[in-house]
């Protein structure tokens, strides 16, 4: 068989190219890029490929592994818990990230102005970053015992509740801590890109403006705000596809309960992957993690790539 | 970006200051309760209502759980994996980061797409095939397994950091060089890295703590104590053997065993870590 080149111009064959490719210059440069890319693609895009794989079979621990069509996919949608896992993924990436981009825009405005003791806000800014997730879910539980631990202590003698807040135990309550601790865990990488990005920011635009009497308000809803548009995107590409991920603050806190009320994706899937040594269902389970997780990257970083290029 | 500096009392100036005390706080709070919790004698840890200091500070929770953790044979084992695949990543992403910084070649830009893409798949995505894979290859609860993995999770970000530093080291040194002679090896190594050595330290930092704190993979893909690392440990609650009530003071104890060893970077180049944290994502 011969292939035929389609674009006219182009008129040297296949094996020609290939060949120029592989010449000279080329050689090197794929010399030097491809050892990390190789390695990378073989533990990344491999192994999404052998998910999709297995999502089409009935593999498990026991059964070898038979073509099963569209089946798990099927039982997907007639698996209570699973839809609810999504609608919680769905809920707890939204709320995270939302808080996280809030509260990190308001730390890097506060830590903007000040001069003083840089190192000791930047210490304690760094402390939650440099912490494991699981490390943060541990510290956190320590803190959310419920009969007479420290936070409901501090929140009772500041006469901020009467009866003791069921951090863990209530549905709702559970969502709300599992989303406060992953807000606290990353709020500082926020907090520091944005300090960066304004930091960036021309000056003289602000002058320009407080000389033509705008207040404090003004110049930060119609200048910071726009100006740091692909910032905000950035942020939210990183952080969302961060967060719909989330397994560890999951396990170290609640492990999906009570009952199911922060069971997400991830934590369901590796369940039903290594608990259940269901690898057909589990991989059906992580196929719609991935589309949701590049659908989340793919947007963001569309709208970043909009916003910077204006 | 005030241009003048407000007076020192200042109603709006006391209501900042005192937001950054509570964000502070509310930052700070949580590592400080694991501290003072991770110095109780065991029955004030568990006393309630809880206490903000402890009364008779104590060390020997410690102790205790550097024994029940095997606690320096896991450390050796999270310094050596977690350094060889930081190494790893470093070595081989700083290559291709100095290849796609200087280099022009046919497929560059589907490559690149695909390193920034391959950040898209999630760990839990991959961590099934590789599990079953691993058990296939006999990589399974084998250090050499999680190196593999940790240096393959660490690329794309050595890969990002380190080819933003070298897009700022001009062509014309390496050009000069090659003039003079120099191979391609040479310049790499002579002339490339010296100057970019600040960023590749700190690429190094950065991906020797994601390796540090990575739990997922370490946790699934070994069985042995013997190899398993620090933040494994976490999932083993250490117990006393006379006691059935939760041992706050051993949990708090083991975590700042994990926390502690990495407050030195914390402190010495922190402002090198927040620039290598801004290379990384911040592209262009």
């Amino acid at each position: 068989m011969r292939l035929v080149p389609n674009q006219p111009s182009r008129s040297v064959p296949f094996s020609g190219r290939l060949a120029d490719a592989l010449s000279g210059a080329n050689a090197v440069a794929y010399c030097l890029v491809l050892p990390a890319i190789l390695l990378r693609l073989g533990f990344t895009l491999a192994p999404a490929i052998q998910t999709f794989w297995l999502s089409f079979t009935d593999k498990s621990l026991m059964a070898s592994g038979r073509f099963v069509g569209l089946a798990n996919y099927a039982a997907m949608l007639s698996d209570k818990t699973l839809i609810a896992s999504l609608g919680f993924t769905i809920f707890y990436t939204a709320a995270s990230v939302a808080a996280e981009t809030g509260l990190g825009l308001l730390i890097a405005l506060l830590l903007m102005r000040q001069v003083r003791a840089k190192w000791i806000s930047n210490f304690i800014m760094l402390l939650p970053w440099v912490m494991a997730p699981l490390l943060a879910a541990t510290v956190w539980k320590i803190m959310f015992y419920e009969d007479g631990g420290i936070l409901n202590q501090i929140l009772r003698d500041a006469g901020i509740i009467a009866s003791p807040i069921r951090w863990l135990s209530d549905a709702n309550t559970a969502r709300f801590s599992v989303i406060l601790v992953t807000v606290w865990k990353n709020v500082s990488w926020v907090a520091l890109i944005f300090m960066a990005a304004l930091a960036a920011l021309p000056k003289d635009v602000y002058e320009a403006a407080e000389v033509d009497g705008t207040n404090a308000v003004q110049r930060f809803r119609y200048i910071t705000v726009p100006m740091l548009r692909p910032t905000i995107f950035l942020v939210l590409m990183f952080r969302g596809m961060g967060e719909v991920q989330t397994f560890e603050q999951i396990g170290g806190l609640t492990r999906g309960g009570p009952g199911t009320a922060t069971q997400n994706l991830a934590y369901y899937a590796y369940q039903r992957f290594f608990q259940e040594l269901r690898y057909g269902y589990g991989s059906a389970i992580n196929v719609l993690l991935l589309l949701l997780t590049a659908l989340i990257g793919g947007f963001f970083a569309w709208r970043m790539y909009k916003a910077s290029s204006r | 970006m005030a241009a003048h500096p407000l007076p020192l009392v200042h109603p709006q100036r006391i209501l900042l200051v005192a937001l950054l005390i509570i964000v502070l706080l509310f930052l700070a709070f949580p590592v400080y309760f694991m501290l003072v919790t991770s110095l109780k004698t065991p029955g004030e840890a568990y006393r309630l209502p809880a206490t903000l200091f402890p009364h008779q500070p104590t060390l020997q929770a410690y102790p205790f759980v550097i024994k029940a953790w095997s606690y320096w044979r896991t450390l050796a084992n999270t310094v050596l994996v977690a350094g060889l695949a930081s190494f790893g990543a470093t070595l081989l992403g700083g290559i291709a980061a100095y290849g796609f910084s200087r280099m022009n070649f046919t497929g560059k830009s589907l490559l690149y797409a695909a390193v920034v893409g391959s950040m898209a798949i999630p760990a839990m995505v991959t961590l099934g095939p590789i599990f079953l894979a691993y058990k296939n290859l006999r990589l399974l609860d084998t250090h050499l397994g999680l190196i593999l993995v940790f240096m393959a999770e660490g690329i794309p970000v050595a890969f990002l950091t380190l080819f933003s530093y070298f897009k700022a080291i001009p062509k014309e040194l390496d050009e000069a060089a090659a003039i003079d002679g120099c191979s391609l090896v040479n310049i790499f190594l002579r002339i490339i890295m010296p100057i970019a050595l600040p960023g590749v330290a700190v690429t190094f930092l950065l991906l020797f703590i994601a390796g540090w704190n990575e739990f997922l993979f370490a946790f699934t893909l070994t069985i042995t104590p013997s190899t398993r690392l620090l933040t494994v440990r976490l999932f083993e609650i250490p117990v006393r053997a006379d006691a059935n009530t939760i041992p706050y003071d051993l949990i708090a104890a083991g975590g700042m065993l994990i926390l502690l060893p990495l407050v030195p970077i914390l402190l010495r180049v922190q402002k090198q870590l927040v620039e290598g944290i801004l290379a990384g994502a911040v592209k262009e």
